[in-house]
């Protein structure tokens, strides 16, 4: 019974959560939101609705102004810094600004998140290289990131956020810098990660990705729910 | 064993990216290391030397009388009040005279017509041949002077005041340069890191969202101050080393150098100035840690 309830249980629950920036700049106004596990939830919305400081409130990135937020069934806003650390080591994120490194390879870029759990070398090579493989960026992992067009820094910080095969995936924009064969590639991924356990939030405007499939589309505006 | 490899590969890749930093302080460290092990060598010759001058080194109290055997446990006594020493001897006018026929040898039949009588009773007090004692022999000998019956009190005054003063002066450039060993090394350690930490800002934030440690993150920067500390200490000595063998090869001919007869520091004392110096630079990057980082 007690596993039943823990299977079912959602795997983000936002409850009535406002976010405020200083000094009266409302981002996020009470609102509420449960994401299952295994689920893909599309976020979407305009410019500036509040999507990206929704799925930095997820990563304890930012803090509520009110609410509560709970991931993988623990109280955000509890947490001590090493039990954020040890969350964030089971979400991986790909941010809209990418935050890659430009001076290290797109082998280490995309390495980082494994090397920050001690995993063992071999298995970063293999992990590493499947994942260029599949984004069509194994040329080029012995360049600096830096050296690479807008669209294959988005693919190498898209690989980062998926090398972990993380529990949580929050992606920012993931396509916005893509032509249609890489968003097609980079959307393959996604499935394949969901298809092995993951929860995926992908906040977008790009209506292509999510038209036509059967995953649940929420639409922010002004910081509340449409 | 992933994680030590993690930490030193992560270390490697920070020495790479501030090189021309990491060389100026370890010559800072190396420096600083050098100066302070420099004034302890000659500190420590200099107090070998003081012990093996001060072998024969003794105040003698002249007596205008001789001092019964009861009286000489409150001589004793009255000495030590002063200061620990290392021997007290009562001579008598007898024990003079004959010391001193001996030291006549083939000569001594000059004495043949002259009595124990002419020479005057002692008391030799034999200090104790460490610096702090050597130091304050004026003041013993002063001492010495208010004992009853005493009439002169001997020492080789010039060259031990004149000595004590030079070791005095070599403590305390000991302190001085130790001083700067302390300040030079933790500081430009620490501030090493400091530059590493600005430098790595970005890594350090990516780092943080990824879920890194704080052992992960700190321990590279650790061990950058630690390989400091090993390797800067480590060529100061052996530099210090070079030069003592060089220098030492140069004065070896006659002369009162050789009289030195120079010897490098103690092992255990080397090897205290490594730890020493690794424990500060490990400190100096483990403050700026502290201060710097927000991880």
């Amino acid at each position: 019974m007690t596993e039943s309830t823990t299977e079912n249980r959602a795997f983000v629950d936002v409850v009535k959560v406002t976010k405020v920036y200083s000094p009266d700049i409302v981002a996020l106004q009470n609102i509420s939101l449960s994401v299952d596990r295994g689920e893909i939830l599309f976020l979407t919305g305009m410019s500036g609705a509040g999507k990206s400081t929704l799925l930095k409130l997820l990563c304890c990135m930012e803090r509520p102004n009110k609410g509560l937020i709970e991931v993988a069934g623990r109280d955000t806003g509890k947490l001590k810094k090493n039990e954020i650390q040890e969350l964030r080591q089971q979400i991986g994120i790909a941010y809209q600004d990418f935050k890659i490194l430009p001076r290290h390879t797109v082998f280490q870029n995309v390495a980082m998140p494994m090397e920050v759990m001690y995993k063992p070398a071999r298995e970063i090579r293999d992990r590493v290289s499947e994942l260029l493989d599949s984004l069509q960026m194994s040329h080029k992992k012995d360049l600096p990131a830096g050296k690479l067009s807008r669209g294959e820094q988005q693919r190498v910080a898209i690989a980062r956020a998926a090398v972990n095969r993380p529990a949580l995936l929050l992606a920012d924009e993931p396509t916005g810098n893509l032509d249609h064969e890489v968003t097609k590639m980079v959307m393959n991924l996604f499935l394949d990660l969901n298809n092995s356990g993951s929860t995926i939030i992908i906040a977008t405007h790009d209506t292509s990705i999510y038209e036509g499939t059967s995953h649940r589309m929420v639409k922010l505006e002004h910081g509340l729910f449409n | 064993m992933a994680r030590y490899r993690y930490h030193l590969k992560q270390t490697w890749r920070n020495l790479g990216q501030s090189w021309g930093t990491q060389i100026m302080t370890l010559f800072t460290v190396i420096m600083s290391v050098l100066i302070f092990s420099f004034f302890l060598l000659v500190y420590v010759n200099l107090i070998n030397a003081g012990n093996r001058f001060s072998d024969e080194l003794r105040l003698v109290v002249y007596l205008n009388h001789e001092i019964v055997p009861e009286m000489q446990p409150q001589i004793r006594k009255k000495i030590m009040e002063f200061s620990a020493v290392e021997n007290i001897v009562f001579v008598s006018r007898s024990q003079a005279f004959a010391r001193f026929k001996k030291q006549l040898g083939r000569d001594s039949d000059v004495l043949e017509d002259l009595g124990a009588d002419i020479m005057p009773p002692s008391i030799e007090v034999y200090p104790l041949r460490d610096l702090d004692h050597l130091t304050q022999l004026k003041e013993f000998s002063d001492y010495l002077a208010t004992l009853p019956g005493a009439q002169k009190v001997q020492y080789g005054q010039g060259w031990v005041e004149r000595f004590g003063h030079f070791t005095e002066l070599i403590r305390f450039t000991v302190i001085l340069s130790g001083i700067l060993l302390i300040m030079a090394t933790s500081f430009m350690v620490s501030y090493t890191i400091r530059l590493t930490v600005v430098a790595k800002e970005a890594e350090l934030e990516i780092l943080r969202l990824l879920g890194a440690s704080s052992t992960y993150v700190q321990t590279p920067l650790l061990i950058e101050g630690l390989l400091q500390g090993i390797t800067g200490s480590t060529l100061g000595i052996g530099l210090l080393y070079i030069l003592f063998t060089w220098a030492k090869e140069r004065i070896s001919g006659p002369g009162f150098l050789r009289l030195l007869d120079l010897t490098f520091l103690p092992p255990l004392t080397a090897v205290a100035v490594i730890l020493v110096s690794i424990a500060l630079c490990t400190g100096g990057s483990f403050i700026a840690i502290r201060k710097y980082m927000r991880i």
